[in-house]
């Protein structure tokens, strides 16, 4: 029998287990593995080996999973938590400044007309606009953001607060 | 035949989005069953990696807790499988190096006169094996290199395919089919067919 017979019927093993061949090969691999002892044995062997694999189930200690499970659980409802407070974190700043800016052009206009009424100079207002209505809030709006490197709290590598 | 893999992909993909979701949502319940589901194929994946039991049952929480932080990378589009694998194994990676660097290390120490603590670990496969035949494959299996056992386990016990463990290893497909083809000729070797091993 040609050698080369026997290098195509190995080849085509290899390829049928990892990764299969066609019907057209497979035909042809089995009347050659049918015929040649030598190849048939190889393909046995080939079998037996995917097999063995199977030899060795690990044993598992239901403690050790449970443990690992309530750990992994515990992790995620608190990044959950996080998560959620973080939110809330980011709408409350959202709502606060645009109230600011809602309220400070509601003040502006206000301001506006009060000068009108007392004669105050345009900058004289603004100015006192600015320093006593807007930066202040502006700065009330963003405290949270601030929050904790104000309260010296720091977060651990994984997240919570220290 | 067409339509029934078709329809399996559909469910298996509808499932990978599930764990997607439940993932990105931090919904604790869903995650404790995926992790109690995955727990014996994450530990013995990792044990035919460090060869190294409780090396491997440590890793196995760290690969969770990493799979939550890295939830919004994982869209579900894929099968969950090739993406939990590839985050166990770049711990076992990590986790491998530091050893090697801690070892580079102590043997500077050792130079001057430091006792070095000895190797105690005894191979899972050996302890898994319950016959002659299962003790020569075990040792076979300990010889291997981690990543020819990886592409053995992931082929043929995890039946993924060759993309999906290409992958996981990062490597091109031709490489994984290379890797398994070495795998399986130390293993028949191991059996007795030494003629065609290497």
């Amino acid at each position: 029998m040609p050698l080369e017979n026997h290098e195509k019927a190995r080849f085509l093993l290899h390829r049928a287990l990892v990764e299969g061949i066609s019907l057209e090969d497979r035909r042809w691999l089995d009347a050659h593995v049918g015929q040649c002892a030598e190849c048939g044995r190889y393909a046995d062997l080939s079998a037996r080996a995917v097999r063995a694999l199977d030899w060795f189930a690990l044993e598992l200690d239901p403690a050790a999973a449970l443990r690992v499970e309530n750990i992994v659980r515990s992790r995620a409802e608190e990044m959950r938590s996080a998560e959620s407070r973080a939110k809330s974190l980011w709408i409350g700043t959202g709502v606060a400044i645009f109230l600011t800016f809602t309220g400070s052009a509601v003040t502006w206009r206000t301001l506006a007309w009060l000068a009108s009424q007392w004669n105050l100079p345009s900058r004289v207002w603004q100015i006192g606009f600015a320093a006593f209505w807007l930066l202040p809030s502006l700065l009330l709006a963003l405290l949270p953001l601030f929050r904790r490197r104000l309260l010296g709290e720091h977060s651990d590598s994984k997240g919570q607060t220290i | 035949m067409v339509a029934v893999v078709t329809a399996f992909s559909r469910v298996a993909e509808s499932e990978s989005q599930c764990i997607a979701r439940a993932l990105r949502r931090r919904d604790s319940e869903f995650i404790g069953r995926i992790v109690s589901q995955y727990h014996y194929r994450l530990l013995r994946y990792l044990v035919y990696w460090t060869s190294r039991r409780e090396l491997a049952e440590d890793l196995v929480q760290e690969t969770w807790l990493r799979v939550l932080e890295r939830a919004g990378q994982y869209n579900g589009r894929l099968r969950f499988e090739p993406w939990l694998f590839s985050i166990a194994r770049n711990l076992a990676i990590d986790h491998l190096r530091k050893q090697q660097t801690a070892t580079h290390r102590m043997c500077r120490e050792d130079e001057a006169g430091v006792d070095l603590p000895a190797p105690d670990f005894e191979s899972p496969f050996f302890a898994a094996a319950r016959s002659e035949d299962a003790k020569r494959i075990a040792a076979a299996l300990g010889a291997l290199e981690p990543i020819y056992r990886e592409a053995l386990l992931l082929r043929f016990q995890e039946e993924l395919s060759l993309a999906e463990i290409a992958q996981v290893a990062g490597a091109p497909i031709s490489t994984v089919s290379s890797r398994i083809h070495r795998g399986l000729s130390m293993l028949q070797a191991a059996l007795g067919g030494g003629a065609d091993a290497a």
